[in-house]
């Protein structure tokens, strides 16, 4: 009985478990309470693609001001968006370079959205994603 | 009372007899039928509770792997429904 019992509990913690491993992103902006930061890791894109997604959200205006001036966003409505950097994403990079952030700044939500690029079936795929949601809107 | 009555009253004390004899005389062997029949109910909970659990995890169709957030009490599937979100705003 003991014998049963030390092969199924394992099994099911590891049935129960699912990575948790924090992206160096979410982890450098985690701690600033003026944010709300979250990652979504292995986030559908398509069929067989996923990429990982990092938000984050200013909490008051202030923060948004200081968010925008990081990410040298000049704009201040609609979206902005942008290719960048892995590591630095407030650098711009051209469409090309992988891996990479595709950042999207939303004024309206005062939020930041990267999604990461490894390779370019990801970067189809988020536009597939695109059209398909306006197509199923329409 | 009629014979048949009898006869099942006289049956149902004979096996319970018989089980009392089996308590006094062999102690150590009820007790260890008590912790089997324990064992095996709770063997038969964990499983209940881990396929619930499993059942839970896997069956539900969900839109990401795992989610990470530096705030407690917004649930896992908003930020996903988030970045999906912003997807469609910035082509519309």
């Amino acid at each position: 009985m003991k014998r049963l019992l030390l092969i199924l509990m394992p099994l099911m913690l590891l049935a129960c478990s699912h990575e948790e491993t924090e992206l160096p992103l979410y982890q450098r902006y985690a701690p600033r309470t003026d944010l709300t930061v979250a990652q979504v890791k292995g986030f559908q894109i398509g069929d067989t693609l996923k990429t990982d997604v990092v938000l984050l959200v200013a909490d008051d205006s202030a923060a948004w001001a200081e968010l925008k001036a990081e990410f040298d966003i000049r704009t201040s409505e609609g979206v902005t968006s942008w290719m960048g950097d892995i590591d630095e994403p407030a650098r711009r990079v051209k469409r090309s370079v992988r891996p990479a952030w595709r950042a999207m700044a939303v004024h309206a939500d005062r939020t930041v959205a990267f999604y990461r690029i490894d390779i370019e079936e990801q970067r189809q795929a988020l536009l597939d994603y695109q059209m398909k949601t306006i197509e199923n809107k329409q | 009372m009629d014979e048949k009555h009898f006869e099942e009253l006289w049956e149902q004390e004979e096996r319970q007899g018989l089980q009392r004899r089996l308590q006094q005389e062999y102690p150590a062997w009820q007790q260890r039928r008590r912790v089997r029949r324990t064992a095996l109910a709770s063997v038969a909970v964990v499983l209940v509770a881990g396929f619930s659990i499993f059942n839970f995890h896997f069956s539900t169709p969900k839109s990401y792997d795992s989610v990470a957030c530096n705030r407690s009490g917004i649930a896992e599937g908003h930020w996903a429904a988030e970045a999906s979100r912003i997807l469609t705003i910035e082509t519309l």
